[in-house]
């Protein structure tokens, strides 16, 4: 028994010194992440990868890594026309939609790593993680700063922290940049608006877009009309169309013709009528963009297109 | 000498007096619509505004906002009442319902294929829907015909729900393929009176003069018809042709109610059902009685769905389905399946 007991005693140092020689070996193959599912163990430097959100394609193409797979933007059958500008020869192939994510498409690119979207469902991620590891960020309802914390577990999973930290750093400037230049006496207020024929659709203030507007000094707001954690408001009747009236108001919509969809909100007398169309300060933006983007470059996107419209 | 049935003249005094009546009620919910609404422009606000006096913002809600919705619900409930009647007589079928025929489903499957062409919702033409609900029409009669059994209410009814699942389907096929599409149809599918503006009647306007000649001209000879074919020709009319107009005067008066308000649901089988409660199975007396009777369900219904959910409002077609399904199970479920 005792002799026993030495034996394992002699042992016990080799044992750790060998363990502890593996440890780093491992690690830095491997890394593991915090995500929505659990610890998740992703390779370091993934080549493979596949975005199966737009705002994980975001981080991914700001990262310098430019995905095998994605799925197409909202209201269209390719990739967001600001991300088009980001991609250069290679492009991700269409594995799907954000709601029907065709499964097979993604499992024939063998990725090394999966980034997919918040809220994920369960059986779809045992699907998913069976094929790659798969990086789900934990966020609930809606929070207009969730997206920096999303974009940095990609970035994680990506091995691309530095990169992504100076695009971080960079947004944080040039939102900052913009405030000075529409510096007023007091932040000018604005509401984002879908429109519809029958009314707009008041866009929440806790959206990416809103969180990002107040950061460059813009006081949006949703004229209390949204409910929490909803994204929009359902749409408003023409007769409270004034609820909308602010110092600027940005009208989102999903298709190439922004320009028709304020003129058919011109046309409409209720429109017509508002003190913001009176001093010419709606400007038209891109639904994709606008309302349901998030990203690094996104943000970038929406600074600029900000500051092109607000600043003379 | 005493007569024991009443008299034509009786009869005809007894639907003159109910018609004053329903165009009385209808009056007073016109003028419910002026009054009510989502916003903060409250009844006594918004008479002001009537009789000329009243704030700029009141003048303009009710002026600009409401007279127009009203006067739209006013024709598309017109339109709707006067098809429903016209096809459960000509298919003597008391549950033919342009939404049960495949004339709702036939217009937004024409209006899917126009958004996928490039249309988009606020720029739709009325003549698209128009077409979609005329092709949807004939071919459920089509079916019907071929199957040699027009009197059978229940085989049309088969024959409209197989071919409204039918386009339902291609409907859904084409918006798969096309997401931008998807996301307009989605505020067209279900019916809406919000933001209609008088230019939109305008554009229908030729279509419904046209279809009121056509009620005017068939309304004897369809009578005639419900006493049988034999009787029809009998009487000097032509059943193929009586029921190819009435065909057509339906699908204009539905695509081009469906063109300006979207699809509304049951308004067709709910209206005629109460114009039969009240004058009998005659059409001639029927189709008078659906006149008022047509607007004053769609104002109502509209009125409604003002002020529930305020300061949003509630879709109309939403509201119409709900009025309309108890009792479409009330027709079904009554002891025998009523015949025309």
């Amino acid at each position: 028994m005792k002799g026993m007991r030495n034996w394992v005693g002699a042992l016990r140092l080799p044992l750790s010194v060998a363990v502890l020689a593996l440890l780093p070996l491992t690690a830095w193959a491997e890394r593991s992440v915090e995500t929505a599912f659990g610890e998740v163990v992703v390779p370091r430097s993934p080549e493979r990868v596949v975005t199966l959100y737009e705002g994980a394609l975001d981080v991914a193409l700001a990262a310098g890594v430019t995905p095998l797979g994605a799925v197409t933007t909202r209201g269209g059958d390719g990739m967001a026309r600001y991300i088009e500008a980001h991609l250069g020869e290679q492009r991700p192939a269409i594995v799907g939609v954000v709601r029907e994510i065709n499964l097979e498409a993604v499992l024939a690119l063998e990725p090394d790593v999966i980034l997919a979207p918040p809220q994920l469902p369960e059986a779809q991620y045992r699907l998913l993680s069976r094929m790659a590891p798969t990086v789900v960020p934990l966020t609930e309802g809606l929070d207009p700063e969730a997206w920096r914390a999303e974009t940095r577990l990609f970035a994680q999973a990506l091995g691309r922290e530095a990169e992504i930290e100076a695009a971080l750093e960079q947004v944080d400037a040039r939102a900052a940049e913009v405030a000075e230049r529409i510096a007023a006496d007091e932040a000018p207020s604005a509401v984002l608006v879908r429109w519809m024929p029958q009314g707009p659709m008041v866009m929440s203030a806790d959206l990416f877009t809103a969180g990002l507007l107040r950061a460059a000094g813009v006081a949006v707001h949703d004229a209390g009309l949204t409910r929490e954690n909803s994204p929009h408001s359902d749409p408003l009747s023409l007769e409270n169309l004034s609820r909308v009236d602010a110092d600027w108001l940005f009208l989102a919509t999903l298709n190439e013709e922004g320009r028709e969809a304020l003129q058919a909100a011109q046309a409409t007398p209720a429109f017509a009528r508002l003190d913001v169309v009176a001093r010419d300060q709606v400007v038209p933006v891109d639904g994709q963009l606008w309302s349901s983007a998030t990203g690094p470059l996104a943000a970038l996107t929406i600074l600029d297109q900000l500051d092109a419209a607000l600043t003379p | 000498m005493y007569a024991a049935r009443p008299s034509g003249l009786f009869q005809a005094r007894r639907l003159s007096a109910r018609l004053a009546g329903l165009l009385a009620l209808l009056v007073l919910v016109c003028l419910a619509s002026l009054l009510w609404g989502a916003g903060d422009v409250g009844p006594a606000r918004a008479w002001a505004a009537i009789t000329g006096q009243g704030d700029a913002e009141a003048q303009f809600v009710v002026g600009s906002l409401r007279l127009p919705r009203t006067l739209v619900g006013l024709v598309v409930g017109l339109a709707l009442g006067v098809a429903g009647a016209l096809l459960q007589a000509v298919t003597r079928n008391p549950l033919a319902e342009p939404g049960l025929l495949g004339v709702s489903a036939g217009a937004a499957f024409a209006v899917a294929v126009a958004l996928v062409l490039g249309a988009t919702a606020t720029t739709m033409r009325i003549g698209v829907a128009q077409l979609g609900a005329m092709v949807g029409c004939l071919c459920v009669l089509g079916v019907a015909r071929v199957s040699g059994a027009g009197n059978d209410p229940v085989r049309l009814v088969l024959a409209g729900a197989a071919l409204t699942g039918l386009l339902l389907s291609l409907t859904s096929l084409l918006l798969l393929f096309d997401q931008r599409a998807a996301d307009e149809i989605r505020f067209w599918i279900v019916g809406s009176l919000a933001g209609r503006r008088l230019e939109h009647l305008l554009a229908i306007l030729p279509s419904l003069l046209l279809a009121g000649a056509i009620v005017l001209a068939v309304a004897r000879p369809l009578a005639a018809l419900s006493l049988g074919e034999r009787v029809a020709s009998g009487l000097g009319h032509r059943p193929g042709l009586i029921r190819l107009l009435v065909i057509v005067a339906v699908a204009l008066l539905v695509g081009a109610a469906t063109a300006t308000a979207g699809p509304l649901a049951f308004v067709g089988l709910v209206v005629p059902f109460a114009a039969r409660a009240l004058a009998g199975p005659d059409i001639r007396r029927t189709l008078w009685l659906c006149l008022p009777l047509g607007p004053l369900m769609v104002i109502t219904a509209d009125i409604v769905s003002r002020l529930l959910v305020a300061p949003s409002e509630l879709p109309l077609g939403v509201l119409t389905a709900l009025c309309g399904a108890p009792v479409l199970v009330a027709v079904v479920r009554a002891r025998r399946m009523p015949t025309l």
